[in-house]
């Protein structure tokens, strides 16, 4: 039967598969773009690898956010103002890896469309946090009225 | 926050400890810890019911405005 526990567990076990993933990316992506675009010029090649390189730390501390926001929620710490800050630190890593893309999207223009899904990305995070600010602030009522 | 609570100096005309008032109203002690200290938001009709019944006072007795 599916439970909450074990959706979390999930949760967890894809939050890891992703770091992992992205630990893949940052020791094969060299190869894998020399591999991918024959007829890449060495130049672009670089602006790849830096596109990547400088990526993966808003990537990495995204993913090291959302390990911490879902082992609180496993605890039952749930609607505190961690939680809030967590979302907005997860924002704006969103908002960084936009940047990162829409600044990459001078040399291959793909990179804009990938841009373009990080900032609304960090777009819907920033509302979700703003949702949960409000139910923490209720959260702290609640447990104040005697 | 204006509004002051007065539940010390309540108790302590009835000569009421923290531990007994609490027993008697049905309240932790670190509740009614929140409400003598001030932390409170806000306060239950029926705790302060419980707390007019033990204490035999009014609310006003108990909660004061100050500006």
């Amino acid at each position: 039967m599916w439970t909450e526990k074990r959706s979390l567990v999930l949760s967890k076990c894809c939050v890891v598969a992703f770091m992992i993933m992205l630990a893949v990316a940052a020791v094969l992506a060299p190869r894998a773009f020399r591999a991918w675009v024959v007829y890449m010029p060495e130049q672009r090649m670089v602006y790849f690898r830096a596109t990547v390189y400088i990526g993966l730390v808003p990537a990495v501390s995204l993913l090291l956010l959302l390990y911490g926001l879902l082992h609180r929620i496993g605890v039952g710490e749930v609607f505190v103002s961690k939680n809030t800050d967590c979302l907005r630190y997860i924002s704006w890593c969103c908002f960084a890896g936009a940047a990162v893309s829409m600044a990459s999207a001078f040399y291959w223009f793909p990179w804009c469309a990938i841009g373009v899904a990080a900032a609304f990305m960090g777009l819907i995070v920033r509302v979700i946090k703003n949702v949960v600010a409000k139910a923490v602030s209720l959260q702290e009522e609640a447990d104040y009225t005697i | 926050m204006p509004i002051v609570v007065n539940l010390d100096m309540m108790m302590l005309k009835r000569k009421m400890s923290s531990g007994e008032l609490a027993e008697i109203i049905g309240l932790s002690q670190a509740n009614l810890s929140i409400l003598k200290t001030g932390k409170a938001k806000a306060i239950r009709f029926s705790t302060l019911e419980a707390i007019c019944k033990a204490l035999e006072c009014q609310p006003g007795d108990i909660l004061e405005y100050k500006e």
